[in-house]
């Protein structure tokens, strides 16, 4: 059973959808409590990095969050923003983020010719093997929205790549921790195959 | 009077010596050497149309001759009904192949699926042939659908085959067409016995009144007064092209894989959501029918499946799309309890409501002779003019 | 390589789905829930309802009816049509769609579009603008499907749009709305030459190269499509269709010339 963390941002009707689409156990849940009995966390998470790390901070979730991702170690996955505060810090907030994994949130230089957000379906790239990635088609894209991206700061953290006048990393990987830069509910069955692989690791 | 749609063990049942249709068949009857009725239409049918023979040709290629001479002038000189299905998709080849030009007329109930859609689309644009499409309202169409799942009877999806046959025939008369093709094959498919599979204009009129909640005012609705128009009146003729000449479905879906990109919807009528529910979970729940044994059947009388092999198919249960029965529940806007107990209702028949049927049985004759000239099919004549067995 | 976003563009009208010419009559062409499905398993990039009466008729979004669609939707979403109230927007926002479209409501309360932008962040708000030609030759933004001259410059409404926050702009010609014609590349080059913001090219396309041509040459970021994905071809029967994506693809490469 993946709980969804609701904590106030995110669309999570959608990712609920895609994981009773797929046959996965899902549920949301506002109460922090609930998290305590979670087997797998989903972070989601839209909207500025700032508001959602107070959320998580004064909401009571910050406490439990934290002992299941760092003590207990059960598998979480942070989506879109929810990929970002799993870092330490971004440039478009102040708060820090959760640290979870080793690298950092950076805003999008605004080269000229592009425009922001990076919005829509870019193509990604395996930077190594993983079990949130596997079964990926060569040339599998996904539904981006964002205008800060991130950088590990060891490459092997890194299992998915894309590019938008810079190369970030669109999917991380640290032990237990999953990250994933782009909506999977929102992309067809490249995001049905790996929500499938969550919910099965 | 136990339910003559209850099954019996499958041990005790009889079974036609040269298909697989069984004794619970409606109106079936086996001759001395054991095989059906059934069997022996399809034989005096292939005599007289003289499927797959020079003759059967010889009589195919002088309709087309007069296909062209009536339609001289005109856009287009016949209308084909497609679906995205093999039958229509390959019917529309040919008749392009036959230097007809024809006019592609689809009916859409608002259930279809992308490999339908995709489908037409593809064989259309390659072949260079227009879409003429009548559209119901989406709520009209649910709601018909869901007085024929309240009303218990099986023909749930009649409401769809009637209004393509007025759709055909509304665009024949809008672009002044005489003729229209159709794709089917008793060959192939056998004549369907009519136990399960009744509809007429009347039939879908009484279940809309009594459990229907919306007026009708989109569906195109064959009352027999339009019928006969266009039957007799208007004088559009229907011509099956496979009664006349060798039709293989296997080959016929090959071909057009290979030279449109075409795509099989699988044996699971995967083409429309609606039919995929009836033949997938609703006539094998409610009423233990199994139409596959059409289809199953019609192979083994070609030889090109054997009996046995048809028989451990039949065997086992139809696959379904997965939660197609909560999208079912979903258009129709019906509870999982609403739906467990309609399910649960007794079965009825088309026999439990108003319908055209003796009035059909009345004007034999009359049907008899436009069946003759292809005013209306033979399998229309032989299905609903002659008695139906209990 | 980022794709070029070619959107479905559906009309909403009660609770089927429509198809209009030029803003005028209209045809019947499906269920909405069931159209979904199939652009679904067409694997299309986005899609955006437009409900065309709802401003008209003064009602609020049917959410019930957007529930339905949103849990048959693996890919984005974005709704517009009589949307005014905050509560709305968030509502509808949560039930799974992506973005919303104001048209009506923005230009009577231009400061709605900044309050939304606020909240939900610019990418989730689309101001719409259709645009009528007078018989001088000159752009004007109508309103209320159409039917309402707000005597207002598409330029110049576009870029206060931006300045309040909008996240990108659905730019729709409703000339060439449902004729298949080929866009109104003046038009679209014009405003999308004076925003920073995605412009989303609407009304009028005809082909697959219609499409190459208004990105290629009118700078829109992206296309929104009607007619061509609901109907087989120009004046024939309505068939749920999406163009090919090699063919888009290919016509979306750099002219040789250029």
């Amino acid at each position: 059973m993946i709980t969804i963390v609701d904590y106030g941002m995110g669309n999570l009707g959608s990712i609920l959808n895609m994981f009773k689409r797929i046959g996965a156990g899902a549920r949301i849940s506002a109460n922090p409590l609930d998290l305590e009995g979670a087997e797998k966390i989903l972070l989601p998470g839209v909207g500025a990095f700032d508001g959602a790390m107070e959320r998580i901070n004064s909401g009571g979730f910050r406490e439990v969050l934290d002992r299941k991702a760092l003590v207990e170690r059960i598998p979480v996955l942070g989506i879109c923003l929810g990929m970002q505060l799993l870092t330490r810090s971004s440039e478009e907030g102040r708060i820090a983020g959760l640290g979870w994994i080793s690298a950092e949130t950076r805003r999008f230089p605004q080269s000229s010719g592009l425009k922001f957000p990076h919005m829509g379906w870019n193509e990604v790239n395996p930077s190594r093997a993983s079990p949130l990635t596997a079964g990926l088609a060569s040339g599998a894209r996904f539904y981006f929205v964002h205008s800060f991206y991130v950088r590990v700061d060891h490459e092997e953290d890194s299992i998915l790549q894309a590019h938008y006048g810079v190369t970030f990393d669109a999917a991380v990987e640290h032990g237990n921790i999953f990250g994933a830069q782009f909506h999977p509910e929102k992309s067809h069955r490249f995001g049905m195959q790996l929500l499938s692989n969550f919910a099965r690791l | 009077m136990s339910d003559p749609y209850l099954s019996h063990a499958p041990t005790s049942l009889k079974v036609c010596s040269r298909c697989i249709y069984d004794e619970r068949t409606a109106s079936i009857s086996f001759d001395a050497q054991g095989v059906c009725i059934y069997c022996r239409q399809i034989d005096r049918l292939t005599e007289e149309y003289g499927t797959g023979t020079a003759a059967g040709k010889a009589k195919l290629d002088a309709i087309i001759q007069e296909i062209k001479r009536a339609g001289a002038g005109r856009r287009y000189d016949c209308v084909i009904g497609v679906s995205g299905g093999t039958d229509s998709s390959y019917m529309v080849y040919l008749a392009r192949e036959w230097g007809l030009r024809p006019l592609a007329v689809h009916y859409d109930n608002t259930w279809n699926t992308a490999i339908s859609t995709q489908n037409i689309r593809k064989v259309l644009s390659a072949l260079n042939v227009d879409l003429y499409t009548h559209v119901v309202d989406n709520k009209e169409s649910d709601d018909i659908f869901r007085a024929f799942f309240s009303a218990g009877v099986a023909e749930i999806d009649a409401a769809t085959d009637l209004a393509l046959a007025e759709t055909l025939y509304r665009a024949a008369s809008k672009h002044g067409v005489k003729y229209v093709l159709e794709g089917h094959s008793f060959i192939t498919e056998g004549i369907t016995p009519i136990g399960r599979n009744y509809f007429d204009g009347k039939y879908i009129q009484s279940i809309h009144r009594r459990f229907g909640k919306r007026p009708m005012k989109t569906y195109p609705l064959m009352t027999f007064g339009r019928f006969l128009w266009w039957s007799c009146g208007a004088q559009i003729r229907k011509i099956r092209p496979f009664w006349y000449i060798p039709y293989s479905k296997e080959d016929a879906r090959r071909f057009l894989e290979t030279r449109f990109g075409w795509q099989y919807y699988g044996g699971h009528h995967l083409e429309n959501r609606m039919t995929a529910f009836f033949h997938g979970i609703y006539a094998p729940q409610k009423f233990q029918s199994d139409f596959r044994n059409n289809t199953l059947s019609a192979l083994v009388r070609t030889g090109r499946m054997s009996r046995s092999a048809a028989l451990i198919e039949y065997a086992s249960p139809p696959q379904v799309e997965e939660e197609l029965l909560a999208y079912f529940k979903k258009r129709l806007g019906l509870s999982d309890m609403e739906y467990e107990r309609i399910m649960r209702l007794p079965p009825k028949s088309w026999r439990d409501y108003p319908t055209y049927k003796r009035r059909f049985e009345r004007l034999r004759p009359l049907f008899y002779l436009l069946a003759k000239r292809s005013l209306v099919p033979m399998s229309f004549y032989l299905k609903y003019c002659l008695p139906a067995g209990p | 390589m980022l794709r070029t976003r070619i959107i479905p563009a559906l009309l909403l009208r009660n609770e089927s789905l429509v198809k209009t010419r030029r803003f005028g009559r209209f045809t019947y062409v499906g269920d909405p829930c069931n159209t979904v499905r199939i652009f679904n398993e067409l694997e299309v990039d986005e899609l955006v309802f437009l409900d065309i009466t709802a401003t008209r008729e003064g009602r609020a979004p049917n959410l019930a009816l957007l529930t339905d669609i949103a849990n048959e939707c693996f890919m984005p979403l974005g709704y517009g049509g009589g949307i005014r109230r905050f509560e709305d927007a968030k509502a509808i926002l949560r039930l799974g769609f992506e973005k919303i479209i104001l048209n009506s409501y923005a230009l009577e309360n231009p400061q709605f579009i900044a309050q939304l932008a606020e909240h939900f962040g610019s990418q989730a708000v689309i101001v719409s603008i259709d645009v009528k030609r007078t018989i001088f030759g000159r752009n004007k933004v109508y309103t209320r499907a159409g039917t309402l001259n707000t005597s207002r410059d598409p330029i110049e409404w576009a870029q206060e749009a931006e300045w309040l926050g909008a996240g990108e702009i659905l730019l729709t010609s409703m000339d060439r709305e449902g004729t298949w014609e080929g866009f109104d590349l003046e038009l679209v080059r014009s405003v999308a030459g004076s925003v920073n913001i995605p412009v989303i090219a609407h009304g009028g396309a005809g082909s697959v190269a219609d499409l190459g041509r208004v990105v290629k040459q009118a700078f829109a970021s992206a296309v929104a499509i009607g007619s061509m994905v609901v109907f087989q071809k120009k004046g024939m029967g309505v068939l749920i269709n999406f163009p090919d994506p090699a063919e888009i693809a290919k016509a979306m490469e750099p002219d040789a010339s250029a």
